[in-house]
């Protein structure tokens, strides 16, 4: 029987619970669970696996998109080939996958969110979350997956009563790309996820000149006032009020999301705060799929209806 | 130093109500805006950027129909040198055929660069694919989600790349190498009106996209389109702004985050 290969997805000597959404995938697909370890003391079940390959390598090399072409040539030289690889659609997820895919030549299918089983149809979303695509792979050999966090996690309930554990040497390391070091973090002023009450603003905000209103408004509801990528991006807010996969994971009591569309990577940021209210224009904003309460409108006409209402009392 | 950036132009839905049609075989882009993509914004600055410093040139190229020449018309606005348009008209969806596309291209006409620059992702189909994946078929190294260019020399870039949680780390990579760009790695400059009208007289060079095509094959079947499924969603207020307010007020005291 064919098996998936998932390459771990490990950062600083964790074992990140994406690696979950991984595992639930091959168990519905019904394939055997194989994955491929750096050494290291990682936390982690091992009980998942059918077969556990511990790399003799530095995480750092392990996590190098140069490397990972080989490491999967002797891994199929040893253990034949696999019927899918699978990687969690992290940063350096992402990266290895669409490297190894060109490597190979082989399909890749990235940031897969759902599957239909009898069909074998994978699904991922498009155009900012507003549809999604169904995709079947026709090709022969094995494709690259990567699969969005959260999705199968659910489904990683199975163990398997032996798990075999192997070492591997690895394949001559690549060096053309090589590991300076992490960046250290800037010192921060505040920190979002400390607060209970989120007054969050996106895109939709359009220009800078609009975002002292939002602080205003912040100010006189003692909330304090986060954002999206694009807000941050253009550095109308510092880095440290980024809400979203690679800014902060938040979960105040109140998140008011204003001008935000509601991407993924954005979501997985703040889904879990105990009320979300969304104010945007576009009534299939995907936010509004996430949040408690919506506003349809103008997020400035709110805003500046909120300020008046607040001053008036 | 000589950057070639690949930029792709999208149809853009964020505001936009997107209609799935014949029975979920299609999507109407028809009514939505077009624009250049969000984060090739960003690797077409970068790369100008990086040739004002350094010197050398930038090169456009678009892989599309024949309106993709506006964003090449914008990179050259931008500072890019030339712009080149391998002309397919109906969409490719599949990033592994573009990216074979891609590397026929760069092959057949000798293109030497380097470094090439793409966006993390497109925004249509959000694969985060093409630039990694051509990167290998060229055999050279790649990093991807770079927000950051510390150092160029010679014969390698360090580069930052963005991890999770405002984390990120430094790698050196060699040259000639592939680097997709993340937003926010720089402040794209305006383009004004004027300046694409003066860049369009700038010649750009269109190819015929069959010519790359030659046993390429997509191994990926798009069956159809859905909506996400529909969750409980969201309860909405009152649609007249100063009611919905108010109750908003109400909603904010009853979860004691405002007296
Ligand atoms: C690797 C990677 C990491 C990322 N990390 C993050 C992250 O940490 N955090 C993050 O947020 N994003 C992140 N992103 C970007 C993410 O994919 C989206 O691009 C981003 O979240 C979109 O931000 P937005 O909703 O503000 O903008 P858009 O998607 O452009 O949405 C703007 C919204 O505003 C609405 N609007 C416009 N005008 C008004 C108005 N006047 N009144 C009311 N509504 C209005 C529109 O209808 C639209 O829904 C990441 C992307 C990648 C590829
Ligand atoms: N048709 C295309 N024409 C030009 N560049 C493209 C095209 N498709 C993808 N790219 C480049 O590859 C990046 C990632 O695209 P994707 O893998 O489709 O998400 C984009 O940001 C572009 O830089």
């Amino acid at each position: 029987m064919s098996y998936g290969l998932i390459v771990a997805d490990v950062r600083k000597g964790t074992f990140d619970e994406r690696n979950l959404d991984l595992i639930g995938f091959c168990n519905i697909l019904e394939v055997d669970a194989y994955i491929l370890l750096p050494k290291g003391d990682y936390d982690v079940d091992l009980s998942y696996f059918k077969r556990v390959i511990r790399l003799n390598m530095e995480e750092a090399d392990f996590l190098n998109p140069l490397n990972i072409g080989a490491i999967v040539e002797k891994t199929i030289e040893k253990f034949g080939r696999p019927s899918i690889i699978i990687f969690s659609s992290s940063s350096s997820g992402m990266e290895m996958a669409s490297y190894l895919a060109g490597y190979f030549n082989v399909p890749i299918i990235t940031d897969i969110n759902g599957l239909s089983k009898e069909e074998k149809v994978f699904f991922k979303s498009c155009y900012s979350e507003k549809v999604y695509a169904h995709l079947r792979l026709k090709n022969e050999g094995f494709s690259v997956l990567t699969i969005r966090s959260g999705s199968f996690k659910q489904h990683a309930n199975k163990k398997c009563e032996v798990t075999e554990t192997e070492e591997m040497d690895p394949p001559t390391l690549s060096e053309k790309r090589s590991f300076l070091g992490y960046v250290e973090e800037e010192k921060q002023e505040i920190d979002i996820t400390k607060a209970n009450f989120l007054i969050s603003i996106g895109r939709g905000v359009g220009k800078k000149e609009e975002i002292a209103g939002y602080e205003e408004l912040a100010t006189l509801l003692k909330a304090t006032l986060s954002a999206s990528r694009p807000v941050i991006d253009k550095q109308w807010l510092p880095k440290e009020r980024q809400v979203g996969t690679s800014g902060k994971t938040v979960k105040p009591k109140v998140y008011l999301a204003m001008g935000i569309s509601g991407a993924f990577q954005h979501i997985a940021g703040m889904k879990d705060s105990e009320c979300i209210i969304a104010v945007n224009k576009d009534p299939e904003a995907p936010i509004f799929q996430y949040a408690h309460y919506g506003i349809i409108g103008d997020m400035h006409k709110v805003r500046d209806k909120l300020k008046e209402l607040l001053k008036g009392l | 130093m000589n950057i070639v950036v690949f930029t792709k132009r999208v149809a853009a839905a964020q505001e936009e109500e997107l209609k799935i049609v014949r029975d979920g075989e299609d999507l109407d882009i028809s009514k939505l805006p077009f624009k250049v993509n969000d984060w090739d914004n960003y690797a077409v600055e970068e790369a100008v950027k990086t040739v004002e410093k350094f010197g050398g040139q930038v090169t456009a190229i678009s892989l599309g129909d024949k309106e993709s020449d506006e964003v090449l018309r914008r990179s050259i606005a931008m500072g890019a040198k030339e712009g080149l348009l391998i002309r397919k008209d109906d969409p490719i969806f599949d990033p592994a055929v573009r990216a074979n596309v891609a590397f026929n291209f760069i092959k057949k006409h000798n293109i030497v660069f380097d470094a090439i620059f793409t966006g993390v992702q497109a925004e249509d189909d959000q694969f985060g694919v093409f630039g990694g994946y051509l990167a290998a078929l060229l055999k050279i190294p790649f990093a991807s989600m770079v927000i950051g260019i510390d150092e160029w020399k010679t014969d390698h870039v360090v580069v930052k790349r963005e991890l999770e949680g405002g984390m990120s780390e430094r790698v050196r990579i060699g040259i000639p190498c592939v680097l997709s760009i993340q937003t926010g790695i720089n402040e794209p400059r305006y383009v004004s009106i004027m300046g694409i009208r003066k860049a369009s007289q700038v010649e750009r060079k269109v190819f015929d996209g069959s010519e790359y095509m030659e046993n390429i094959r997509s191994s990926i079947e798009l069956l159809r389109w859905s909506y996400p499924p529909k969750k409980e969603g969201a309860k909405l207020l009152s649609a007249d702004i100063d009611s919905a307010c108010r109750e908003l007020l109400e909603i904010l005291k009853e979860k004691g985050v405002y007296q």
